[in-house]
């Protein structure tokens, strides 16, 4: 689990151009300050983030492209903060894909001020935490986890694991039952019974 | 087969081959003709032996010999069968040139095998998945098939495999033949004029619709060999009716508060009174669908939460009293709380009044406190009750009317054995009647006391006693088991509630005390389930003495230890010493409805008698062709229902759903075909069409360069799954079906995209899948980028219904990263470079793709294909199978590092679960190794 460590000390910067924002207003878990800098939001020592709103994109479409190239290769990660304020936006969006691809920018979207509001926070209270969070480490008890390697195929559920691991006392035993004796569990359909048989008897690979 | 018909056709060289045919009504012989003429699309209604047609067609086909024919969307099962019937056609026929079916279903066949089976020719039934992979490679040559058969048509849609590979087949080949079945006629009545849709994804012009109201199928059904039919309506006992309201009162309120919780949805079909008819779990899922990703935890639940409840209503009609019972005892422990939960984060149905009633009342069909009048609760004791299903009553007494049937009027001179054919929904139910008829003449010494009449009545008291005795030992045993298995919960849940509410309950959960009995007071019946202190029901439990003396009272008697202990799983190994062949003349046959496989069942038996135990729709058509189809056999069908329950209303909606799905069915033909003849070229040609519309933007965007060489993309042939591939083949993009370690789609010798949905997101950042394919990117690929595909038809956006009042303060604290927002944030802070497309579908996918192309080279596949391979592998050995993939994952112990080891070393879930410490160490290390060993060797029974 990650700890989201709060940098007191630092604050957001703002640029001035973002005055009126309604982000701003919305930004009530950090400090911010107005600072002159070429991005909008500085969220970290190497990370940026510019605002678009595709309502104003699609007015003016240049815009966005001065703004990346007066970062001027600066910060490592560089926000495209979108903010999806219209209703057809599929060509806008296609073509700030392959802007992002080419001019080393990171879309990310979002559907509302607050959600934006959000986005700028977790940036900047992620800045030192560490990615244990997406590495898949989790603790969990037995119960949990046997749970969840029962339930991996579909159509079994919750209740299915707990039957079959108390009537055959353990997992070991579950996967090593044959299907008549699978059959005679309660909740226990023909169906489910081939699908756990197949599942688990399964090679990992496909031989060829 | 009865009457049989020697049809004559001209095969491709123009010599005549009788073929034998079983097709006896006249409605099949018409439709068969039909098809033999003209390429279209089949609806028939269900139950009409849609199989045996198609048979009757590729045994047509076969018995020509020197063709290449493609059976495309048939399941396994439906292999089989059809695979059978196609050999004992050959057999019956004798046809030279008949070869049967291959069925090509696994990766377990080699290209070099499928492309010699494909040369030879003959009726083959190939998955999707594999086909369209070898259409796209060229292994097999659109061009040499002479036709294909579509099975179940109602599945395929625009962006389903199957119409792609209908697509690549009509691209390259205009001659050969194409027929679609469908026995599923709803699906064709959903969406704006989903029919001519349909069709067009079918390539078909004709469509042929066949109900069961149609003249010609009404006249060969309907003659004078119309089967005779008794109609039994069975009344609910009292106590199966409380619990039935109770069900839906929970259901009610669940959906209450579904509705409470998701105000922005449209909910106005959501009541009760649908939900007794429909498979309302499954309508609620569907309309939550679109915004699944952004519900909250708490409705995700509430919708698990319906389905329970609907298996209940079902297992309330099928179930025994005990056996049910016994099921509501290990929901009840499945739904335990989990650690740290409030009242919020319970399924609210637990905390009704009507939960109780169904705990309680389900438990008093079972056994019941002797309620003493002076009301102590000391002087009471459990005494059993054993409440029998209703329907059990009437099956004996319907038996016992075949007997005496049987015994008046003893040799109707006919075709059909005696037997006595009974039908039921699953084996289950086959193994309750089973056993039911078995012991159902067997009584107690003590009912004879009780009056001679009593002798006569069949009662099932023996087999509830015996099932009594099995739910007390195994009720023991659970208590210790759900112990075990939520010692851990309950011990967190009993610390929270210590803390935070009176501390006199907190030593509940861990030892069976009787406590928690005297604190609900009033000592009515027996034992019902408690609250907990946080108000959700509680497991109740028995004191010990009550139980003895429960067990006491139904100690076996003389007549019940003579009775054999049945076998449950038999292994049949000396099958020869101990079994011989039953005569077929005065046999009760027990079976469960199996859809098409019940016209075996019944042409097999041959029943003079056939009891349904539970109605379906299907099965009686299939009795009606079978009677229909056979002159000289009578048959007497029984019709068994509870009445007013939703066993009842189920069968009455789907006769009904499906009536109406015909109508409107034909009223859309009707009013189409008009479309048809006015727009000749949008139904003529599809795919050229098609084409059209998508090449005017190529030339509009000026790709001089593509002319020279088409674009290509390297697509994982994992990822022929979903929609993708389709889509950029319909873009006139060249699909290259590789084995690729890293990554799913490779556009340029640069660029490479890891695909996906939601619901992968979600599941590869839990797991940290997400995390690994991203870092191996890197290794490879100079630019690698995340592609977040929405689906089509879902809310293009992240946003939670839920409250962000846009501060992390509002999200408490250790919810804060476990959102999706918050893991993307951190995806990108570990990965600067990483590029993120977001689509909102995956017609859009294609589009982005293409501009992302424009100005690159073209990737080269044995350069992808080699990428992220070590040393010694070879492409072939990559792996395939997911699931047990998945499902290993999940082992504790198991690491993204080592699971590739453990992949290579041991072949499938089982042989893990079976390996030492010793046997796992050298693939994945001492620890893990014992850690994978514990979990799986993990001993519930035993509390350690």
């Amino acid at each position: 689990q990650a700890i989201a460590s709060r940098s007191t000390g630092s604050s957001i910067l703002v640029s001035p151009r973002q005055k009126g924002n309604p982000i701003l207003t919305l930004l009530r878990q950090f400090a911010w300050e107005y600072s002159d800098i070429p991005a909008d939001y500085v969220l970290g020592q190497t990370t940026c983030a510019l605002f678009l709103s595709l309502k104003y994109h699609r007015l003016h479409p240049e815009y966005i492209y001065n703004r990346i190239k007066s970062l001027a290769g600066k910060y490592l990660l560089r926000i495209l903060l979108v903010m999806v304020d219209i209703g057809n936006h599929e060509d806008s969006l296609k073509e700030l894909s392959k802007t992002s691809l080419v001019n080393n920018a990171t879309v990310i979207l979002c559907w509302s001020a607050a959600e934006a509001a959000r986005y700028v926070e977790l940036y900047k209270s992620y800045e030192h935490a560490s990615a244990s969070a997406i590495k898949g480490v989790e603790s969990k008890s037995y119960a949990e986890k046997m749970v969840d390697f029962v339930t991996v195929p579909r159509s079994i559920n919750k209740t299915d694991a707990v039957t079959i691991v108390s009537a055959f006392g353990s997992i070991k035993a579950a996967v090593n039952a044959r299907p008549e004796e699978i059959a005679v569990i309660s909740g226990w359909g023909e169906k489910k019974v081939r699908r756990w048989c197949s599942v688990v008897d399964e090679p990992f690979r496909a031989r060829k | 087969m009865a009457t049989e018909k020697w049809y004559p056709m001209s095969s491709a060289n123009g010599d005549r081959q009788p073929v034998k045919l079983s097709l006896p009504l006249k409605y099949q012989q018409e439709l068969f003709q039909e098809l033999r003429e003209k390429d279209e699309l089949v609806i028939l209604a269900r139950g009409l032996g849609l199989l045996r047609l198609l048979t009757n067609l590729l045994h047509a086909y076969d018995a020509a010999g020197n063709n290449l024919i493609l059976l495309v969307g048939a399941d396994e099962r439906e292999n089989g069968w059809i695979g059978e019937a196609l050999a004992e056609h050959a057999a019956i026929s004798m046809s030279p040139k008949a070869r049967g079916l291959n069925v090509v279903n696994t990766d377990a066949m080699s290209v070099g095998t499928r492309e010699k089976m494909y040369a030879l020719g003959g009726i083959f039934s190939v998955t999707s998945r594999i086909l369209v992979v070898d259409l796209l490679t060229g292994l097999l040559n659109p061009e040499i098939i002479t036709g294909v058969v579509a099975l179940h048509a109602d599945r395929i849609v625009a962006t389903s495999l199957e119409a792609f590979i209908l697509r690549i087949y009509r691209q390259r080949n205009k001659v050969g033949f194409l027929k679609a079945l469908s026995d599923n006629p709803e699906p064709f009545t959903t969406g704006f004029a989903p029919l001519s849709t349909m069709m067009r994804n079918l390539f078909l012009k004709n469509v042929s619709i066949w109900p069961r109201f149609q003249v010609c199928v009404a006249q060969s059904l309907e003659g004078k060999k119309r089967a005779e039919v008794i109609e039994l309506e069975v009344a609910m006992s009292d106590s199966m009716r409380d619990i039935q309201n109770a069900i839906m009162e929970c259901v009610e309120v669940s959906i209450g508060e579904l509705k409470k919780a998701n105000s922005g949805l449209e909910m106005e079909e959501w009541n009760l009174d649908s939900a007794l008819h429909k498979q309302f779990d499954v309508v609620i899922r569907r309309q939550l669908d679109p915004v699944w990703h952004r519900v909250s935890w708490k409705t995700k639940q509430i919708v698990n939460d319906l389905s329970v409840l609907r298996g209940m209503l079902h297992t309330l009609l099928t179930y025994d009293a005990v056996s049910f019972n016994r099921h509501l005892d290990t929901i009840l422990a499945a739904h335990s709380p989990p650690p740290g939960s409030t009242r919020q984060t319970q399924s609210p149905w637990l905390f009704l009044d009507a939960a109780q009633t169904i705990f309680t009342t389900a438990k008093r069909r079972v056994y019941s406190g002797n309620s003493s009048k002076d009301g102590a609760e000391d002087a009471e004791s459990l005494r059993p009750v054993l409440e029998e299903q209703p329907k059990w009553a009437i099956l004996a007494e319907v038996l016992e009317e075949i007997d005496r049937d049987l015994y008046f009027n003893p040799i109707l001179r006919d075709d059909s054995n005696g037997t006595i054919l009974i039908m039921c929904t699953d084996t289950a139910q086959c193994r309750q009647l089973r056993e039911y008829l078995q012991i159902m003449h067997v009584h107690l010494k003590r009912d004879e006391d009780y009056g001679e009449e009593g002798e006569h009545d069949a009662s099932a008291a023996f087999m509830m006693r015996k099932k009594l005795r099995d739910y007390l030992k195994w009720k023991k045993e659970f208590a210790k088991i759900s112990v075990a298995l939520f010692k851990e919960n309950q011990a967190a849940l009993d610390s929270a509630t210590a803390t935070r509410g009176p501390p006199n309950q907190s030593l509940r959960g861990k030892a069976p005390t009787n406590k928690r009995r005297r604190v609900r007071g009033g000592g009515n019946t027996g034992t019902g389930s408690s609250r907990a202190s946080n108000g959700s029901i509680l497991a109740s439990e028995d004191r010990p003495m009550e139980v003895a003396t429960l067990m006491s009272e139904i100690q076996p008697t003389e007549e019940e230890a003579a009775q054999k202990e049945d076998v449950v799983a038999d292994p049949l190994d000396d099958m020869e010493d101990y079994f011989q062949l039953y005569d077929m003349q005065d046999l009760v046959v027990v079976h469960a409805y199996d859809g098409d496989m019940d016209e075996h069942v019944l042409e097999e038996v041959k029943p003079r008698y056939i009891i349904m135990y539970e109605p379906d729709t299907s099965f009686v058509r299939r009795v009606e062709v079978y009677r229909s189809s056979h002159n000289d056999r009578n048959v007497r069908v029984y019709f068994l229902y509870y009445g007013g329950s939703v066993e009842e209303q189920r069968y009455l909606s789907s006769v009904r759903r499906e009536k109406d799905a015909f109508t409107r069915l034909i009223k859309e033909k009707s009013t189409m075909s008009v479309v048809m003849t006015l727009d000749a070229h949008g139904v003529e040609d599809p795919q050229e069409a098609f084409l059209r519309t998508i090449n005017t933007r190529i030339a509009g965007g000026g790709r001089l360069a593509a002319t020279a060489e088409p674009p290509r993309v390297v697509v994982d042939v994992r990822e022929f799954g979903s929609s993708l591939p389709s889509l950029l083949h319909g873009r006139s993009m060249v699909i290259v079906p590789c084995m690729l370690t890293v990554g799913d789609y490779i556009l340029s010798p640069n660029i490479c995209i890891e695909r996906k949905s939601i619901k992968d997101l979600i599941s590869s950042f839990k797991d940290g899948r997400l995390y690994n394919q991203t870092e191996t990117m890197f290794q490879y690929y100079k630019s690698p980028m995340l592609l977040i595909e929405f689906d089509q038809n879902k809310s293009f956006t992240l946003e939670p219904f839920a409250d962000l009042s846009g501060s992390l303060a509002s999200v408490s604290a250790n919810n804060a990263s476990s959102d999706l927002q918050s893991k993307l944030v951190l995806l990108t802070l570990a990965f600067p470079k990483l590029r993120i497309i977001w689509s909102s579908s995956p017609y859009q996918t294609a589009e982005i793709f293409e501009s992302l192309k424009t100005q690159e080279p073209e990737p080269d596949p044995i350069h992808a294909v080699n990428v992220g391979l070590d040393g010694g592998q070879r492409a072939e050995d990559q792996t395939f199978n997911r699931v047990p993939q998945d499902m290993l994952r999940v082992v504790p112990g198991v690491t993204s590092k080592n699971i590739k080891n453990l992949i290579i070393e041991i072949g499938s879930l089982k042989e893990v679960a079976n390996a030492s410490v010793d046997e796992l160490e050298p693939a994945v290390g001492k620890e893990s190794g014992r850690q994978i060993h514990r979990f799986f060797n993990k001993n519930v029974l035993d509390d350690d």
